[in-house]
């Protein structure tokens, strides 16, 4: 068995599960992490990780500022906004 | 079904107009009752693009895919149009700005019909985690004819409408099997492009590294006038390639000048049941009378290649989808704190199998497994590479069975590990970023379609299609 620590991990991604959710998961993703663990019988020493598939140099664009939103349209899915301004619970006292 | 080449035809020589032709498809959309669409344009909304296809018709100034009405996976950016990724975390939102892929197409003249539904975040293989709503998939089992099936997933609208003759073309999206799998259980042609092929521009993120938009379609030529249209470099996609792209419709049809060899990998076909191993014999037999030589290759690497893709598209997922964070958009919990909305919007937002996915991913990520999981999977799909290219050397093309078996029941509840199994055949080729094409090939025992798939070497979308095209002809399956 792995030792998925279920609440550190939804912890970490900033979710909230309830006992009997954790429960499930954590059940769940032992499952998986015990079967993509087969990874482990092969022999990788001395072999690159790949990041990028085609491996051709990725392009890059000049860094020049292009005005293509206003700030109207940034705003425009906020759930809660205020002036220019997403808002948001206060954060400093 | 009819080819866009045929309806253009209708269209140019006045048979039908273009506002006659959309609402034709609108009015069998609306009636559907298969959920294949999250959101349909109304002819009003599209009344301007309407309005200046036909005047291009008019004075013979069409261009290539003028009036045609398309679905789109409702996972790429729409302006003004909702793009909700099967999500409630998207319920709402309506972007402001067009994806390039969606653009491309636009420019090109064609129309969109809606949005299709898909599975949440394209995870999923039978389009069930959809927050809308499963899809249905328009075959029956004729031994069991009460029960719906799933059209597979993720872009299980997209192939169910297709199928179902409601649009005449859809565009989808693949990370690990999603435009494949879905138009092999459906009966439909689906391209999977080479990765760096089309802009992931304005395209909902799962798995950056793996992410591709392509054509679900009836015909191969129908998958190559799209993918004229989406293929393009863009300077907003850092991965786009900027190689000049081919024209993919010119070898349709044409036989080869050269001999062509195909290979089947053994180490494919270890497990697959008859019907499977039917549609690969009969395959067979087709590219014998082409012509083509069959060879044997082996894999050694198939046996990782779900493990190396559950590791690695789930930990591309977490990070991708940390940004819904309730903040700019998108669904907001409640909650007095910063911390309060992140974790509220998220939990409730968020479905089952997306929230299992960041998990995992989360898990891979964190720190004392990066090295033992990401960093490892990361080097395995290099060996997966390279295996390909090892094959390569001998084949011109490689051919497998696109799914493992054919369209199962609706509600099934297969355990998440069974349901990843799915995608056991076409995972490896996404792993690799190659292109690959679903080609409907026969029936199954209970009279259901399935599919082969064609996988080219890189950016070989051109030869693939015509490989393609060549055996359509042979299988005859709309016929």
């Amino acid at each position: 068995m792995s030792d998925i620590n279920i609440k550190k991990v939804s912890y970490l991604a900033k979710l909230e599960l309830n006992e009997e959710k954790a429960a499930l998961y954590e059940k769940s993703l032992s499952e998986i992490i015990e079967w993509v663990d087969n990874l482990k019988k092969l022999d990788t020493e001395g072999v690159e990780p790949l990041h990028n598939i085609t491996e051709k140099s990725q392009n890059l664009r000049n860094d020049e500022v292009l005005k293509e939103n206003s700030t109207e349209q940034v705003l425009s899915n906020a759930p809660e906004k205020a002036q220019n301004f997403f808002r948001v619970p206060k954060v400093v006292e | 079904m009819p080819t866009i080449k045929e309806i253009k035809n209708q269209l140019s020589n006045k048979n039908i107009s273009v506002q006659e032709l959309y609402n034709d498809y609108y009015d069998k959309a609306k009636k559907s009752k298969l959920n294949s669409f999250n959101h349909l344009v109304d002819p009003e909304y599209n009344k301007e693009n309407i309005n200046s296809s036909q005047a291009r018709y008019d004075e013979g100034k069409d261009l290539s895919l003028d009036g045609i009405p398309l679905g789109i996976k409702d996972l790429f950016c729409t302006k003004g149009v909702p793009t909700t990724a099967s999500s409630k975390i998207l319920e709402k939102f309506i972007p402001e700005y067009e994806s390039r892929v969606t653009q491309n197409l636009l420019n090109d003249g064609s129309l969109f019909l809606g949005k299709n539904n898909c599975d949440e975040f394209a995870m999923g293989s039978s389009n069930e985690t959809s927050f809308f709503g499963p899809v249905i998939n328009p075959w029956k089992n004729k031994n069991n004819t009460d029960s719906q099936l799933v059209p597979g997933g993720s872009s299980g609208g997209s192939a169910s409408a297709v199928a179902e003759g409601i649009c005449v073309a859809s565009i989808g999206t693949d990370t690990g099997g999603s435009i494949r799998q879905p138009a092999s259980l459906c009966g439909v042609v689906g391209l999977k492009p080479t990765f760096g092929s089309c802009s992931r521009w304005g395209v909902v993120a799962f798995a950056s590294s793996l992410d591709q938009a392509g054509p679900i379609t009836n015909s191969v030529e129908d998958a190559a006038y799209l993918l004229n249209s989406i293929s393009s470099h863009d300077p907003n996609d850092s991965t786009c390639s900027s190689h000049k792209r081919d024209n993919f419709i010119e070898s349709v049809g044409k036989s080869f000048d050269r001999p062509i060899t195909v290979g089947i990998p053994s180490d494919y076909l270890k497990d697959i049941n008859s019907d499977i191993a039917e549609q690969i014999e009969n395959t067979k037999k087709h590219l014998s009378k082409l012509n083509v030589n069959i060879v044997d290759v082996e894999f050694t690497t198939t046996d990782f290649a779900l493990s190396t893709y559950y590791i690695l598209a789930p930990a591309e997922a977490s990070s991708n989808l940390a940004r819904y964070d309730g903040i700019r958009y998108g669904y907001r919990g409640e909650g007095n704190t910063l911390e309060e909305i992140y974790v509220n919007s998220r939990s409730e937002g968020f479905g089952e199998e997306v929230i299992r996915r960041i998990l995992i991913g989360t898990y891979v990520l964190s720190a004392g497994y990066y090295d033992a999981y990401y960093r490892k999977a990361q080097k395995v799909r290099r060996l997966i590479k390279n295996d390909f290219q090892r094959i390569y050397n001998e084949v011109d093309f490689i051919l497998t069975p696109t799914t493992p078996n054919e369209a199962f029941q609706i509600g099934k509840k297969l355990d998440p590990i069974s349901m990843y199994m799915n995608d056991i055949f076409t995972v490896p080729t996404s792993l690799a970023g190659l292109p690959a094409i679903s080609l409907p090939s026969g029936l199954s025992n209970n009279g259901l379609p399935l599919g082969i798939q064609l996988i080219g070497n890189y950016f070989q979308e051109k030869s693939l299609l015509q490989m393609a095209s060549l055996l359509e002809k042979e299988f005859c399956f709309n016929e």
